[in-house]
């Protein structure tokens, strides 16, 4: 399946130095550096918003650096695009798995270079059902029926669908991200002895991960990647997953945290017992009135869910939700806001503000009925507001009728939260609150939420940038695959040690073969 | 202003909701049952008739049946071509509501030059051409314009009747031809020869999009163009061609049209409606659920066995536009609450 | 008031662009209307000018308001004409009957408000994307209308039998201004008021723009949307009524005819605004252009079937700039 290839460890496969990228007002790379030497795996880790993703998409020829070189096999190329990343043999399994969910499995992964019946222009149907049967069982041992849609496959089986079809194509650099998230234990298994048999074909590997217990065991080198630069290239027996954790995590803080009074009153937020199966198991906590609370887990931790469901999202199966001291079942984010919930979603710019709408129409879409009366809208009132919160959130905006398209990350963050100040929120739900936020809007977020809570406010926030999180936390929930696997007093503990947690590298390590 | 909501349901809103994994039993049910139960009232329906409807189950009716829906089924499929490659239920929504009015167009041309004094075999590259050329005008403003298709057809579809009615003035423009009778004569068999044309383009239809490449790569663009993209496939030139294709098939029904009526008529915009539910529920006979040439087939079948039945047991045929009224929202709903039930 | 940079960078070449855009639509009245007088003498006299508000333009800008409701919440209603139409046979039907004015005219609105309440069941209820509901409920309500009238017949009031109220609606005059101006006035305004300045219309326009950002700001998205439909429904349906007063009679699916202008005006009208956002001051004007194109092409002796296409290239036109448009505001 792989073309000539020169034999490992000859050269550099990828070489990517000095990667500048802005998006708007943000960095997202500020000079990365990424060297991978031909056949080997080599590991790409760094937090939330370090730049991996950015350095990928970049790979994959789906943005244009503003500085820096790219070399492939030796060869620049400057201007990638998809196109000719795949001609030069760069393929990548990807999380959402880029699959027609109708197709059958032989039409999926021949689609673009489908068998022809010979002599005619028609699909040779048979000619891909029987390839495609072989290749599962003969590498994978996956057998299948030849009725199978994609829709139907489990998330492991599409996963070998795609990897399959990267395959067909003669890859030299196969990337993968985050591949073991969905995957279960059995699976994650297959995976590695298969991309360790790739490696061996001389196949150079790209592996994206946050379970380091995986990068140790799996990969050959590995690149940290921290604000949008490599902090260090590592051959991963010189090291450890400790080592590696703690060169993941922001040191320079300084006075980025505002300092904490921890004055907590009457919990505003209990959970018991939450249950969801699949997802969470078991999880019970609770904030108390004026109380920063972080939770943080991985893919697949159950925390992105939890928050789900307290918003009204999802709803669990069992356990008890008490919101102001009452007990309450969300079937739909209104209840929740009603309950006085207020969530600022990590897909800012899908959920959490309108690009098309202006700062004003942002600003109040949560609290209208203060400023309605008899039907109307009271507009001077709404405008008194609204310049209000710009001035004390320091909004930078050409003005309250802007489109918040116009407006930075941080700043359309700004008005995310904004929204709820102006409908006095009393417990707020922060998911990834500063991602894609340039550093000086982050410190700004950061005394907001002090500031929130402060004011009587009960605050979750779910993040994995575990720095920010021991900083402007009072206490800190880990799960782990579905349950909280540990409680910190932020005050004293470390980024290292919620890691430690947070990534199982303790329990990573005794699986992992 | 987000046109693009126009095809999505109110529900499918949330970017966070990661797409449905694995189709659950509950799930698997409802779709066999509406895949079955559309070919079960369809038995049924036929059923039904032949008993209670005389001459219905004969060769003579239903090859009539066959010939009656010629026009509809050419139409239709070239529109599910559209629907293929731009996607039935998601944000692209392709459709084209010219159509009606292409066939209309090309059926005036077609009798013009024949009025013309100007021979068959002009008179079909004349009307072909029409056909193709307003799919042309389609293709321009959806893919290079990017205006929504929705409403790029319906400018379009305007422009093309008003077209129309200045060819003709509104009123029906006389066509005879040998060749033409010889379309709208008995066949073999003494099945009407357009019910043999019915055949021979559906065939045609279903080779090139159910077994060649470019028909896959056609399903891979409008059901999930990101994969498409991926796969490099080029997106704008299959959608593009998609319109192309309908607009030669509305050129051909127009050929079809002016021999069945003996000329062109008004009133081919009536056809539109009935034309888009048709195609819209072809999808039901699809092991798939999704857009096939031969699910609209029967779809189209389904609707003239219907307007025969109807005829021949002297009920109004105007209710069968409730019944695919009906039937599309009952469709419709079945896969949404489906879908909702799966997220 | 702003704290700091402003932040306009690429924006200001373009907002010149926009301006011409917008302003193309007032521009291109002016010229047509310009044009047409100069074409023809008899477009500027008075009796032609009325004619066009009152045939053209009135009942045409209230399907096209009534649509621009479902529009502005992020749908489409192919089903206003039904709305019209089962208004109108309602009133017929009653005056026929005998019942006052009043009543029959309340239940006409209340017929449109039906149909916009099947659509509210199916759109927002069950959750079916608002183009194939629409299109499901006026093939439903097309054969409800053969069965009512026995086939398609229309039905006619006699001459003798029109109660003076109902002749007023249509005929009718205060002040020398035809009655069906004022209800048009008063509709326009209303829908005005309703769109640009209550939490209502502020609320459908975060829906209609982005519905994911209007549900998680705790907005109940269904139940607008579902009120949004049995407005238009109510709106149409006095498009119904006024049309039935002024031709006295009802002629089943008669009300279609205005689907696809409607549909044209609305989304003429969204040129007009700055931010592209359907409303209803561009609507009318929409309606306003397209009534002028249709009736000075007939004056001008061109073919009568050139205003079809006269209307259907401009939609063309308007349509693509709006696309362009949105597509440039996009890429920045």
């Amino acid at each position: 399946m792989s073309q000539s290839i020169p034999a490992a460890g000859s050269g550099f496969a990828l070489n990517i130095k000095g990667a500048v990228k802005h998006f708007g007002g943000a960095r997202a790379l500020s000079g990365a550096s990424l060297a991978v030497r031909h056949g080997t795996v080599h590991g790409l880790v760094g937090q939330n918003g370090a730049g991996k993703s950015t350095l990928i998409k970049v790979l994959a020829g789906l943005h244009r650096l503003d500085q820096g070189s790219i070399e492939i096999d030796g060869q620049q190329h400057d201007t990638l695009t998809p196109h000719l990343a795949e001609e030069l043999g760069i393929h990548f399994i990807h999380q959402d798995r880029l699959l027609v969910p109708t197709f059958t499995v032989g039409e999926a992964l021949f689609l673009g270079r489908e068998p022809r019946i010979p002599g005619t222009p028609f699909l040779d149907r048979r000619a891909m059902q029987r390839q495609a049967a072989e290749i599962l069982d003969r590498y994978f041992g996956l057998r299948l029926p030849n009725s199978a849609l994609i829709a139907d496959l489990s998330t492991a089986e599409k996963q070998i669908v795609q990897i399959t079809r990267a395959l067909l194509h003669g890859p030299k650099i196969l990337v993968f991200d985050e591949p073991t998230a969905a995957l279960v234990r059995r699976e994650a298994d297959i995976l590695f002895s298969l991309i360790r048999r790739l490696r061996d074909e001389g196949i150079t590997i790209i592996y994206i991960s946050h379970y380091l217990g995986e990068i140790e065991a799996l990969c050959d080198e590995v690149t940290i990647l921290r604000n949008g630069i490599d902090v260090a290239t590592l051959a991963v027996r010189d090291t450890s997953a400790a080592a590696i954790a703690s060169l993941m995590i922001e040191r320079d803080i300084g006075e980025m945290f505002p300092k904490r009074k921890l004055a907590t009153g009457a919990p505003v937020l209990s959970v018991s017992r939450l249950s969801s199966p699949g997802k969470y198991q078991d999880v019970s906590f609770h904030v108390g009135q004026g109380e920063i609370v972080g939770v943080t887990g991985l893919l697949g931790s159950g925390a992105k869910e939890l928050l789900r469901a307290l918003f009204g999202l999802e709803a669990p199966q069992s356990g008890e939700i008490v919101a102001g001291g009452k007990p309450v079942r969300f079937k739909r984010p209104s209840d929740a806001v009603r309950d006085h919930l207020a969530l600022v979603p990590e897909d800012r710019r899908g959920n959490g503000i309108a690009l098309d709408l202006s700062v004003t129409e942002n600003t109040t879409i949560a609290s209208l009925r203060r400023f309605t009366h008899l039907g109307f809208l009271d507009r001077a009132g709404e405008r008194a507001e609204v310049d209000e919160l710009i001035e004390r959130l320091q909004v930078k905006t050409s003005g309250r009728d802007a489109l918040l398209r116009s407006l930075s990350g941080g700043n359309q963050q700004k008005v995310a939260i904004a929204k709820w100040l102006s409908r006095h929120s009393e417990i707020y739900l922060l998911d990834e609150p500063t991602v894609g936020v340039d550093v000086g809007s982050k410190v700004e977020i950061y005394r907001l939420i002090g500031d929130l809570a402060a004011r009587g406010a009960g605050v979750l926030v779910l993040s994995t940038d575990l720095a920010e999180l021991v900083g402007i936390t009072d206490r800190i929930l880990v799960l782990f695959r579905g349950r909280v696997v540990k409680e910190f007093v932020s005050s004293e503990t470390s980024p290292d040690a919620v890691l430690a947690e947070a990534t199982g590298s303790l329990e990573g390590r005794r699986h992992v073969s | 202003m987000s046109v693009n909501a126009l095809f999505t349901s109110t529900f499918d809103t949330d970017s966070e909701t990661p797409p449905a994994k694995r189709r659950n039993w509950g799930g698997q049910a409802a779709a066999i049952a509406l895949r079955g139960g559309s070919f079960i009232a369809f038995a049924a329906i036929l059923l039904y008739f032949s008993i209670t409807a005389p001459f219905f189950f004969t060769i003579g009716n239903i090859g009539n049946v066959l010939g009656q829906s010629a026009i509809l089924g050419v139409l239709a499929i070239g529109l599910t071509v559209v629907i293929i490659a731009g996607g039935s239920n998601v944000v692209t929504g392709g459709i084209d509501l010219s159509v009606a009015a292409n066939m209309g167009l090309s059926a005036a041309v077609y009798a013009t030059v024949i009025q013309l004094g100007y021979g068959d075999g002009l008179a079909v590259l004349a009307a072909i051409s029409t056909g193709a050329l307003i799919g042309a005008v389609n293709a321009f403003a959806v893919v290079i314009v990017g205006v929504v298709p929705l409403l790029a057809t319906l400018a379009v579809m305007n422009v093309v009747a008003g077209l129309e009615l200045v060819l003709t003035q509104n009123t029906v423009v006389p066509a005879a031809t040998d060749f033409l009778s010889f379309l709208s004569a008995a066949g073999p068999f003494g099945l009407p020869v357009l019910a043999y044309v019915l055949l021979v383009f559906t065939a045609i239809a279903t080779a090139v999009v159910q077994f060649t490449p470019m028909g896959l790569r056609l399903y891979a663009t409008g059901e999930f163009p990101d994969a498409a993209r991926a796969a490099g496939l080029p997106v704008k030139g299959l959608i593009a061609g998609s319109f192309l294709a309908s607009g030669f098939c509305a050129g051909l029904a127009g050929i079809l049209s002016v021999s069945y009526l003996s000329g062109s008529t008004t009133g081919a915009g009536d056809m539109l409606l009935p034309v888009v539910v048709t195609a819209l529920l072809g999808t039901v006979f699809s092991r798939r659920l999704v857009p096939t040439i031969i699910g609209t087939l029967l779809s189209a079948l389904l609707v003239g066995f219907l307007v025969n039945g109807f005829q021949l047991l002297n009920i109004s045929s105007t209710l069968v536009n409730g019944v695919q009224g009906l039937l599309i929202i009952l469709v419709v709903s079945a896969t949404t609450l489906l879908r909702r039930q799966e997220n | 008031m702003t704290a700091g940079l402003a932040s306009r960078g690429a924006n200001s070449g373009r907002s010149i662009l926009d301006r011409l855009v917008r302003y193309a639509l007032i521009v291109a009245i002016i010229t047509v209307f310009a044009a047409f007088s100069a074409a023809a003498p008899t477009f500027l006299a008075p009796a032609n000018l009325q004619s066009i508000l009152v045939n053209n333009f009135t009942l045409l800008a209230i399907v096209a308001i009534a649509m621009t409701f479902a529009v502005s919440a992020g749908g489409i209603d192919l089903s206003v004409g039904t709305a019209v139409d089962f208004a109108s046979f309602a009133f017929v039907s009653l005056v026929l009957s005998g019942q006052p004015v009043p009543l029959a005219l309340l239940a006409g609105v209340a017929s449109g408000a039906l149909v916009g309440a099947f659509n509210a069941v199916l759109i927002a209820g069950i959750g079916i994307s608002p183009f194939l509901a629409t299109l499901g409920t006026l093939f439903i309500g097309r054969s409800l209308q053969q069965l009512l009238t026995n086939g398609g017949n229309p039905v006619y009031l006699p001459p003798a039998g029109i109660p003076e109220a109902f002749r007023f609606i249509g005929h009718g005059a205060i002040f020398g201004v035809p009655f069906p101006l004022i209800v048009v006035l008063v509709v326009i305004a209303a829908s005005a008021a309703v769109l640009s300045k209550t939490r209502f219309g502020r609320v459908l326009t975060a829906i209609g723009i982005q519905t994911s950002v209007a549900r998680y700001s705790g907005i109940a998205v269904p139940a607008h949307v579902a009120v949004t439909y049995i407005v238009a429904g109510a709106i149409a349906a006095i498009a119904g009524l006024i049309l039935t007063s002024t031709v006295t009679v009802y002629i089943p699916s008669s009300g279609n005819a205005f689907l696809l202008n409607a549909i044209g005006a609305t989304f003429i009208g969204t040129t007009l605004s700055p931010l592209g956002r359907p409303n209803i001051p561009g609507t009318v004007l929409g309606v306003l252009l397209l009534s002028i194109v249709s009736n000075g092409l007939l004056l001008t002796g061109l073919n009568f079937y050139w205003q079809q296409v006269g209307t259907g290239l401009l939609i063309f036109v308007v349509l693509s700039i709006s696309f362009v448009n949105q597509r440039a505001k996009r890429r920045a």
